[in-house]
């Protein structure tokens, strides 16, 4: 038991720092640094909504908001913000992302799942607006040789009905 | 909402007691609906069943030769599965309305072995600050693509590089003149259509050969072609039906001058194979909605054109002459092969995007807002 609430405790600390930090990569737009967080097969997944309380469960045959089964589909939409073409981007906007009522717990010597809460500020400068975005995130991290890789990352967007832009930073 | 005999039926979602919404919830099964003021109670054809306690409340005489019933839209009609509604009753029927934008809506449904089209699960809505008519524009114009889109674009060539069979692109037939042309109809109508040997993206259709073959023995040749190619439709005033990639429905409401709310759905053939269907919906996240690689470029563009407008000095803007100096008129070769009729149409080389198609849209929203004044036209 004692052996136990040692690993879980563990598994938490370590599950915060990796959350946490990868809520200051985005807000600072280190994209390099955020996306190399992730294993290359991971699944990246924000599901729709079917109505009032049920979120959308199978990719292949409902619409997601944002669905990458690769890291490949988050580094084209770096990219694309990065080539400064897309006006999404132009200026972009400043995202502050809250994150908390973190619960981690160790499913296997290689994996942690964890279960938090965000609220993402975003302020688009070339308006003068802000917007909240909050929701829940699920985290798989999973271990690769010696290093930890985000392996799945669901995020359900509480608030969906969405101004203008969704992109990975804003959420 | 749909009867206890299958009959389909569109209401005001208001009680005829206190005006309170009666239903809300966007979707579900329920065979009765109850006021949750008062009580008042309505079947699924929008019959009112209940007047809570009627006998004891005092009502005048006159109150029981009143109707209680949910008040029908003014006018609802279908095509084909798509339920069109209008709160006026001012409106030519359906089928006069739509036309030969008729035909376009054949182009996605014949698809289907079934002729039926669904909604994938998963619609979405978001708004944009800007004016309606950004929307209705933008759905027409082929002009802005290659630089709105130009950082999706990119993604997508590099794509192509690597892409096999199961990107479903495909193939003109031999001889097919290239070029990108579009159709002017009555009401405010207008669609835009591409041919293009060099595709930029492929297509759930075109991923079976086997199913696409048995398209065209179904369709035959001609419309199988035309079901391979780049179709935006745009129904006056607020509904847009697109076949590229992936199919989308969408339409709109406008929240204010500048501010639009928009709903958006994935549309596709029932019957098409799971590959494919997997292939419609990865292709439409891709491109649509806010969340979109393509359609947030769009949103924010309209929030710059809104944004621009504050130039209350400047003169009219320019956007409206693209392809005027070349208006076609009765047949075409393009329009012998849909056996379409349109008032206008035009036809360039496959950079050209005309902006003559938005033109129709404007005279019928200038007729009706005159119409409206009780100015005659």
């Amino acid at each position: 038991m004692a052996a136990n609430t040692t690993m879980q405790t563990e598994a938490h600390a370590f599950a915060a720092a990796t959350i946490f930090r990868e809520a200051r990569l985005l807000d600072t737009g280190e994209w390099a640094d955020w996306v190399a967080m992730y294993s290359e097969d991971a699944v990246y997944w924000v599901p729709g909504w079917l109505d009032e309380y049920t979120t959308t469960n199978d990719p292949d045959t409902q619409v997601s908001l944002l669905y990458h089964d690769a890291r490949r589909g988050l580094e084209e939409r770096i990219a694309r913000i990065e080539s400064r073409k897309s006006i999404t981007a132009l200026p972009l906007p400043r995202t502050v992302h809250q994150v908390s009522n973190l619960e981690a717990s160790e499913t296997g010597p290689d994996e942690i799942i964890c279960h938090s809460v965000f609220a993402v500020h975003v302020y688009d400068p070339r308006v003068a607006k802000e917007h909240l975005r909050h929701g829940r995130y699920e985290h798989t991290l999973r271990r690769e040789g010696s290093t930890w890789k985000i392996a799945r990352k669901v995020i359900t967007l509480v608030n969906d009905h969405v101004p203008t832009v969704l992109d990975f930073y804003s959420i | 909402m749909r009867s206890a005999d299958g009959k389909v039926g569109a209401f005001l979602n208001t009680c005829r007691h206190r005006g309170t919404i009666v239903c809300p919830f966007k979707q579900g099964r329920q065979k009765f609906h109850v006021c949750r003021y008062h009580g008042w109670a309505y079947d699924s054809s929008g019959r009112n069943i209940s007047v809570t306690e009627e006998a004891s409340g005092q009502y005048p005489p006159s109150f029981s030769n009143q109707n209680h019933d949910l008040l029908p839209v003014a006018r609802l009609g279908s095509y084909r599965g798509f339920l069109f509604a209008s709160l006026s009753a001012d409106v030519p029927p359906l089928e006069d309305f739509l036309g030969d934008t008729r035909a376009f809506l054949d182009l996605i449904i014949d698809q289907s072995d079934s002729g039926e089209v669904e909604f994938v699960p998963g619609a979405s809505t978001y708004t944009f600050d800007a004016n309606w008519k950004l929307q209705f524009e933008n759905g027409l114009d082929y002009y802005h693509f290659a630089t709105t889109h130009s950082s999706y674009v990119d993604i997508l060539k590099k794509r192509n590089t690597t892409a096999g069979p199961d990107a479903g692109f495909t193939a003109e037939p031999e001889g097919e003149q290239e070029g990108q042309g579009s159709f002017s109809f009555d009401y405010g109508h207008a669609v835009n259509w591409s041919i293009k040997r060099t595709q930029l993206y492929g297509r759930p259709l075109g991923m079976d050969p086997a199913r696409l073959d048995a398209v065209r023995q179904r369709v035959g040749s001609t419309r199988a072609k035309w079901m391979l190619r780049q179709r935006n439709l745009t129904i006056f005033p607020n509904l847009q039906v697109i076949d590229i990639l992936s199919a989308q429905v969408r339409t709109w409401r406008p929240l204010a001058p500048d501010k639009t709310e928009m709903v958006s759905h994935c549309l596709a053939p029932v019957g098409e194979s799971a590959a494919a269907r997997t292939l419609r919906i990865r292709n439409y996240e891709d491109f649509f909605n806010a969340s979109g690689l393509a359609s947030s470029d769009d949103n924010v563009m309209y929030e710059f054109c809104q944004t621009g407008y504050d130039a209350t000095t400047a003169a009219p803007t320019q956007g409206y002459l693209r392809g005027v100096a070349d208006i076609g008129h009765g047949e075409s070769l393009h329009t012998r092969e849909l056996g379409v009729n349109p008032s206008e149409w035009s036809f360039g080389p496959t950079s050209f995007g005309g902006e003559t198609n938005f033109h129709p849209g404007y005279r019928e929203w200038r007729r009706l807002l005159q119409h409206a004044a009780g100015e005659s036209v």
